[in-house]
């Protein structure tokens, strides 16, 4: 899995200095801050439409040491609309649309994530489960809630992203048409 | 601070007998004694909101539950809540130009819980107006309250009656003559003893509350139903909300935050303040601040060779002198059993406090009236000394020779010129100075018989000469110096093997 294949759609913005390696697709929107990491090791990346992944966020697709022998080539499909805030740390086998993961925040490689989630700062989820739709994890002890609502889409955020971070950063090309 | 002298390593031993590390101890400069948080009276200066910074009056404050009128905390992470603003539709459905309504609600940015999740309707307006829970047991709170405070009055009218009956300033020609009311009430017929007023106007008790009898069936669906774990409250929650305890998370409602108090801190045996705030709750400075940090030389432990029963090991300290002032620093054993050199200056200190209203310096102009007039008054408290609980099980070797510290320059460190300030120094105990720090060596040798791995404490005796800046008197301008003794611990720590 050494060779680097990514493939970036028209409109998705990518820094250079971010850290790619193995088969990453990169959906329209999607903004990739510097120094990011995303290491597609056990199989391909797909990543959804409008993430955002801020600086030092790992998203790393690994398999479970009692599953790393067989040989199945997983696909890790992130949906839409997601948010990696700075230092998160994510292995998560599958991510759904609208989850938020906290800065410094650690999610395990057998946690799927469904839609709408917050993991909170700091706070890490190892043990196997599916979290639920709207669940919110938070405070020091990792309490879990469900919220009324999906987690505010980062709109303006990403709207002043995508027209300061050309400034001052080189961009890789889009490499692939819709 | 904290991460500087946080391992407590060198601790001093309070006046009260307590060891602390020097950031937590307070100094007296009237009494010249070490005060600690468990040694001084705390007062409160004022409530505030620590969100709004409002100040308020205590009365206020008592009134409001020593809570914030305005502002909220999360009932599911207690954190401060914050109003945000969220639009919903046009103010003028009619005309689709109109601005969209902007409806307030509050949300917390911790565990993004928001008041529309327990159903609280939007506020047209930013500040207040949330609805207000009202408390199902209101009513009999209240008049449980009406009742005891019924009670009060009637219990201090009854006194008050009586101490007049006691004065009696004048003089009943009903006694000399033996005509007394009480004879006079026999001889109609009425019962001798008048019926206490304070029986006669005994107020209601409040109505006793009765245990039902009749209990709530168990329900049965606690043992057949699933637990959804994420609906229920946790301990911390219900007990936010002692009124209501919610048991599900739909019932968590907005809480008023508590206020925070400033609080000074005045010395019990000469009453002075150690410590006093500035009112302003957006200040985090002193008026007055006595800490000892910034009179008593700073220990610090530097190296100490590798602890071995029986055997001598080399110690470095350092030694800053925090004052304007130059100081001398003096060895002495440790004595624990003697209230020595402590107990004769507590004498002395009482001495001078007990002075005080003479030697009322003129130079606290800084204190309110209202202090001065307080400070003048004689100590309380007798305060005597305790001994230390405090084992030492290492000896160290007193040196003859001193220390002398040169005074704090806060430019010395952008001096690069080496001064020396050309002290003759005894340079088997003094191993390098710069400014006002001083590296001293020092012998150790933990006691023979230690089982490995003991923690090692030594203690010594360290005495200072402390400048008092506070003028004595006016004609006497000279500041006064005087030996001052802190006993130092130090937690060396723990016994090696041997080679």
């Amino acid at each position: 899995m050494s060779r680097n294949s990514i493939k970036i759609l028209p409109g998705a913005l990518v820094c250079e200095e971010s850290k790619l390696r193995g088969d990453i697709t990169i959906g329209a929107g999607t903004i990739i801050h510097p120094s990011a990491t995303i290491l597609a090791e056990a199989g391909p990346i797909i990543i959804g439409d409008c993430c955002l992944i801020e600086e030092q966020a790992k998203i790393i697709h690994r398999l479970p040491f009692d599953e790393q022998d067989t040989e199945k080539t997983p696909v890790l499909i992130i949906g839409a609309h997601n948010v990696f805030e700075v230092d998160c740390h994510v292995e998560s086998p599958k991510i759904g649309n609208c989850n938020v993961f906290e800065s410094k925040c650690f999610v395990g490689n057998k946690v799927t994530v469904t839609n709408g989630c917050t993991v909170g700062a700091g706070c890490k989820v190892t043990e196997e489960q599916i979290l639920k739709e709207n669940v919110i994890i938070f405070g020091e002890k990792c309490q879990m809630r469900e919220g009324l609502d999906r987690p505010g889409l980062q709109t303006l955020q990403m709207e002043t992203l995508s027209k300061v971070l050309p400034n001052y950063h080189h961009i890789r090309k889009p490499n692939k048409k819709n | 601070m904290s991460y500087i002298v946080s391992p407590d390593v060198v601790k001093y031993a309070c006046t009260c007998g307590l060891l602390k590390p020097i950031s937590c101890l307070y100094f007296c400069r009237y009494c010249c004694e070490l005060r600690c948080g468990f040694c001084v009276c705390h007062e409160v200066d004022s409530h505030f909101c620590g969100k709004c910074c409002e100040n308020l009056p205590s009365s206020e404050a008592r009134l409001k539950k020593n809570r914030c009128g305005n502002c909220y905390i999360c009932p599911c992470c207690q954190q401060e809540l914050s109003t945000r603003i969220g639009s919903k539709g046009p103010s003028n459905p009619e005309d689709p130009k109109s601005t969209p309504k902007k409806m307030y609600y509050l949300s917390c940015l911790y565990c993004r819980w928001s008041s529309r999740d327990v159903g609280i309707p939007d506020q047209g307006a930013a500040t207040g107006g949330w609805p207000e829970r009202e408390n199902v047991h209101a009513n009999r709170l209240q008049e449980v309250i009406e009742g005891y405070k019924a009670f009060i009055t009637a219990q201090r009218q009854q006194k008050e009656r009586e101490k007049k009956k006691q004065r009696g300033k004048f003089i009943s020609y009903t006694d000399r003559t033996g005509v007394t009311a009480a004879a006079l009430r026999k001889r109609i017929g009425l019962p001798a003893e008048v019926p206490n007023t304070y029986y006669r106007n005994r107020p209601k008790p409040p109505e006793v509350a009765i245990a039902r009898e009749e209990v709530e069936d168990f329900p049965e669906d606690l043992l057949t139903k699933a637990l959804n774990l994420m609906e229920i409250t946790t301990i911390d929650q219900r007990l936010l909300q002692p009124d209501l305890q919610p048991t599900t998370v739909d019932k968590l409602f907005p809480i008023h935050k508590q206020l925070s108090i400033k609080r000074s801190l005045r010395c019990r045996s000469c009453e002075h303040n150690v410590s006093k705030p500035e009112y302003n709750p957006n200040s985090v400075k002193f008026k007055i601040q006595l800490f000892a940090y910034y009179h008593i030389p700073e220990v610090r432990i530097v190296t100490v060779e590798p602890l071995r029963a029986g055997k001598t090991a080399e110690l470095i300290l350092k030694f800053t002198n925090p004052t304007q002032h130059q100081t001398v620093i003096t060895f002495l054993p440790l004595d624990l059993t003697d209230k020595g050199g402590d107990g004769d200056r507590e004498v002395v200190g009482e001495t001078q406090s007990l002075n005080l209203p003479e030697k009322q310096p003129p130079s606290l102009g800084g204190q309110p009236s209202s202090l001065l007039s307080l400070s003048s008054r004689q100590p309380s408290i007798t305060i005597k000394p305790r001994p230390i609980r405090q084992a030492t099980n290492c000896s160290i070797a007193i040196p003859g020779s001193k220390v002398i510290l040169p005074p704090r320059d806060d430019a010395a460190e952008y001096d690069d010129s080496g001064e020396t300030h050309n002290i003759q120094d005894d340079t088997k105990l003094v191993v390098w100075r710069k400014s006002n720090k001083a590296f001293v060596k020092l012998a150790v040798t933990p006691d023979d018989g230690l089982e490995l791995n003991t923690e090692i404490v030594a203690g010594f005796t360290m005495q200072h000469i402390y400048t008092n800046t506070i003028a004595t008197t006016v004609e006497n301008k000279e500041p006064d110096r005087h030996d001052h003794n802190v006993r130092v611990f130090l937690s060396l720590g723990n016994l090696v093997g041997s080679e």
